[in-house]
């Protein structure tokens, strides 16, 4: 087409088309442009470039095997849940389906990568909004991954408590903030993509093998659909580290108050799955207080930059502020409550 | 975009991904991206990927015959955009060459002479050990938790980082400093002690040198930090597991 148009424009006028001036234009204009860049810069630029890249693929290749477990959680619940078995199991009234979301959360071994397509999932199966919240906020630091990561880190002890207290206690508060919404349709984005590939199930009683088959192929989808805004959340993620200076955060990190600050900041910033943050948080327990790190371990499973993109495809946006903006609040809150108590 | 195309490209980048995860496995260079401990769950994930290459590629398989016995359905793929996301890190890994992070990033990583890791374990374990055994990270520790320090002083030591150049420091003297990696690159943080050579300014900046001496100390920022006093430096590749894990 541009060909064709291109030279229709030529032969009928002797002129030469404008936008091929215009190229010309910016080319000699790129290249005095790059002649006055100096070595010494693009060595700056190949270098950040590295960092970006070495993080950008850190965090990636960490989250992917994460990630295609909470796609096959999502994928067998789909397979191999009913509706009906779901209400039988999960109470409907407010406060109750917010406990019990929180502690299914317990059960399933997913970090905050794979626990969103798979809550969004349950949903499907017509889990209550409450219960599906607090366990979207809940399984990421309750499951016993996290659990004996934590304890690996710190031992036994008051750390691994007071996370895990903490934790339930936020899931379960903003699972019941989330059931004064009576129609789920304001809270959660419907879904469009789910392939009608479960309607050949249907005809007969398929099956294990048909049903694993089925499984797979909406892992398969799933994997996709939220490896994109995994990836788009790394990269965010990695340019942020690769421009701010996390030692200078961590330098003005005093204070009872600004130092949970800091310390929400660099959960949201890192970005690092909530099985293993406990590893990273142990290197701040030399400079930071018990309450600040208590308030990152709290704070980074639920919100991240990675989290909160993936939580753009599930919710509504406004949903989203309250899933941001509430356990952000109870995280600080916590923090200068043990901050103030043991200086 | 027809499902049975969808699919394909789908089956193709899964494919692609597992090929490039495991030739980061197999290169050893996957530990310049993540810790250690964590590369059993690559190895979970590149197999799989390798299942979920198989199943799809069955079912393309599977969709052709029904289409050729003429049960053609007519369906519609997810948005095709999701799959060029996938494209993002294969070409960042394929592209810029697998660097691990050295001292360019020092002003946004940070970069320290002592420790600010609280382990578990107490550093009585480090006594233990043969002081040429003792990484930088050892020796930082060592001389961070104890308070007397003069035990060490003359120990042999041998130690591997890379070079970096200070203007706290002498003519003669450069850091070997080392990435601490607790998950992957995006924790890392920088440590460093300090070597004594007398041809110090030889060495080139991110160079990887094995630096074998007696142990001494010098302060620094009013901080007390281990010094080897060089007997030998020699240039070295760069080690399997460029990070050390706390």
């Amino acid at each position: 087409m541009v060909i064709i148009f291109f030279v229709q424009k030529t032969t009928s006028s002797s002129r030469l088309p404008r936008s091929f001036i215009i190229s010309i234009v910016i080319g000699i204009l790129l290249i005095i442009v790059f002649s006055m860049i100096s070595i010494g810069f693009l060595s700056w630029v190949w270098d950040k470039l590295n960092i970006f890249a070495t993080v950008f693929l850190g965090i990636f290749i960490e989250a992917i095997p994460y990630l295609l477990l909470g796609t096959l959680a999502s994928g067998l619940v789909e397979v191999f849940l009913d509706r009906d078995q779901m209400s039988k199991w999960i109470s409907h009234r407010p406060v109750a389906a917010a406990i019990g979301g929180a502690f299914m959360g317990m059960i399933f071994p997913v970090c905050e990568c794979g626990v969103v397509p798979l809550t969004r999932r349950l949903f499907n199966k017509g889990l209550p909004l409450s219960a599906g919240i607090s366990f979207l906020l809940a399984a990421p630091v309750l499951n016993p991954i996290v659990v004996f990561s934590t304890a690996a880190a710190f031992g036994w002890g008051n750390m691994l408590f007071w996370r895990m207290g903490i934790s339930l206690v936020i899931a379960v508060v903003v699972g019941i903030v989330f059931s004064v919404e009576k129609k789920p349709s304001n809270v959660l984005i419907p879904v469009l993509t789910l392939s009608h590939e479960h309607d050949h199930s249907q005809r007969e009683n398929p099956s294990i093998a048909e049903k694993i088959r089925q499984a797979l192929l909406i892992t398969a989808d799933e994997f996709f659909e939220m490896g994109r805004y995994l990836i788009l959340g790394a990269m965010l993620a990695a340019g942020l580290q690769t421009f701010i200076p996390q030692a200078a955060l961590l330098a003005i990190g005093s204070g009872p108050i600004l130092s949970v600050l800091v310390m929400l900041a660099l959960a949201i910033v890192l970005s690092i799955c909530s099985t293993v943050d406990a590893f990273v948080a142990l290197g701040f327990l030399g400079t930071f207080s018990f309450g600040s790190v208590l308030s990152f371990l709290v704070f980074g499973p639920m919100v991240d930059i990675k989290s909160i993109i993936m939580y753009l495809q599930v919710f509504r946006r406004r949903a989203v502020t309250y899933l941001v903006a509430i356990p952000f609040m109870m995280s600080l809150l916590a923090g200068v409550i043990f901050n103030y108590l043991q200086p | 975009m027809p499902k049975r195309l969808y699919r394909s490209f789908q089956a193709l980048l899964l494919l692609v991904l597992c090929i490039f995860l495991a030739s980061k496995l197999a290169s050893g260079k996957l530990t310049y991206y993540i810790n250690l401990r964590f590369i059993p769950l690559t190895i979970f994930g590149v197999i799989f990927l390798a299942v979920l290459a198989q199943t799809l590629f069955a079912e393309i398989k599977r969709s052709r015959q029904l289409a050729q016995a003429g049960d053609d359905e007519h369906e519609h793929a997810p948005a095709s955009s999701n799959l060029w996301f996938m494209l993002v890190p294969l070409l960042i890994g394929v592209l810029i060459p697998a660097r691990p992070l050295d001292s360019s990033a020092f002003a946004t990583k940070g970069f320290n002479t002592s420790s600010p890791l609280v382990s578990a374990d107490s550093s009585a374990q480090l006594f233990e050990t043969d002081s040429e055994e003792r990484n930088v990270l050892d020796w930082i520790k060592l001389f961070n938790y104890e308070t007397d320090i003069s035990q060490f002083i003359g120990q042999k030591a041998s130690v591997i980082g890379f070079v970096y150049f200070d203007q706290s420091l002498n003519k003669n003297q450069f850091f070997i400093s080392r990435f601490i990696i607790s998950c992957c690159a995006a924790d890392g943080f920088a440590i460093a002690m300090v070597g004594e050579w007398p041809q110090a300014t030889n060495l080139e900046k991110d160079s990887w040198v094995l630096v074998k001496g007696t142990i001494q100390s010098i302060t620094l920022n009013e901080q007390v930090v281990p010094l080897i006093k060089a007997d030998s430096v020699q240039a070295v590749p760069v080690p399997e597991q460029p990070y050390l894990f706390p």
